[in-house]
């Protein structure tokens, strides 16, 4: 079972890559329609959460941190962003905290304070405790 | 300003969600009781660490397991003399730990000063005043230094007028 999903996870990098890849060309371009939230949703959608690749969750990240940093009501974006997509953004926010940059912190901590107030507490505890399907 | 407002709300919010201890025995060892944050034996037991920064210089970083969370600090040392205040304020603290109670005596590699809190804490005290104390000490702690830098400086002054007077 770990070896066939090891199997998997080889073949799929590459793949997962240039699927990361197309993401962010389309993203590059909904930014450039001022469509950051769209931008922001497809770059959510695709997270792949089951591979343990570096690599490609490096990939994710670079791409979901464009889409953040691009967005500038914060307000407006919550109200049509749906749901599903408050636990992941979340994971992805605690991610952009560890870097330490300071751009990217500000943005981060804005958003965070607004996630949580929109999305509670548990969404914070979603993303502590879930130790398999890590950003 | 206002970046330290968010900040502290997000260290708050994590806090509140992190805090969610409860007792629980020592797997390996009978009748043992360890903080498994420290101990860090089972992966089952913990939970993902959390790394929130400011900027470049502050950080703090929250690890919870099952029964304890620990909390590390590092605070913003602009200059030579800052960081000199800093590590003798913080060491002092720290090795008064036991009349704190959830202040850990050495901090963490890479940091400044270290909080732990148990299950036993929790029992003990309210987990929103626990949670207050560490937001109220991140605020304190940056008014503190600025002073003792200030009257280090005045003091400094003062001396050296003194002193050079005779030569004049």
């Amino acid at each position: 079972m770990a070896g066939h999903a090891g199997f998997v996870e080889a073949d799929n990098a590459e793949a997962i890559i240039t699927r990361i890849e197309h993401k962010s060309r389309k993203i590059e371009s909904l930014l450039k329609q001022y469509k950051p939230v769209e931008a922001l949703k497809t770059a959510l959608e695709g997270s792949p959460p089951k591979t343990r690749d570096e690599r490609c969750k490096s990939a994710n990240w670079i791409v979901v941190h464009r889409a953040i940093m691009a967005i500038k009501d914060v307000e407006g974006m919550f109200s049509s962003l749906d749901p599903e997509y408050y636990d992941i953004l979340m994971k992805y926010l605690y991610r952009g905290l560890s870097t330490g940059d300071r751009p990217t912190c500000d943005q981060c901590l804005r958003i965070h304070e607004k996630l949580t107030e929109r999305a509670g507490l548990g969404c914070i505890l979603r993303s502590l405790s879930d130790t398999v399907n890590t950003v | 300003a206002n970046t330290l407002r968010l900040y502290l709300t997000c260290i708050r919010n994590t806090l509140e969600a992190a805090m969610c201890l409860q007792n629980f025995p020592c797997q390996e060892v009978e009748r043992h009781n360890k903080p498994e944050v420290e101990l860090k034996t089972s992966p089952e037991l913990l939970l993902n660490p959390v790394l929130i920064c400011r900027n470049e210089a502050e950080k703090c970083l929250i690890e919870t397991s099952i029964n304890s969370l620990r909390i590390s600090l590092k605070v913003k040392q602009t200059d030579e003399l800052e960081n000199i205040l800093t590590k003798k304020f913080l060491r002092f603290l720290s090795m008064r730990a036991e009349a704190f109670q959830v202040l850990r005596r050495k901090p963490v590699q890479g940091y400044d000063i270290s909080f732990l809190i148990t299950n036993y804490h929790c029992e003990e005290m309210q987990k929103q005043k626990l949670i207050d104390f560490i937001v109220q000490f991140m605020e304190d702690i940056d008014k503190e230094i600025s002073e003792l830098k200030l009257s280090v400086n005045t003091r400094g002054r003062l001396v050296a007028t003194e002193f050079l007077k005779q030569f004049i």
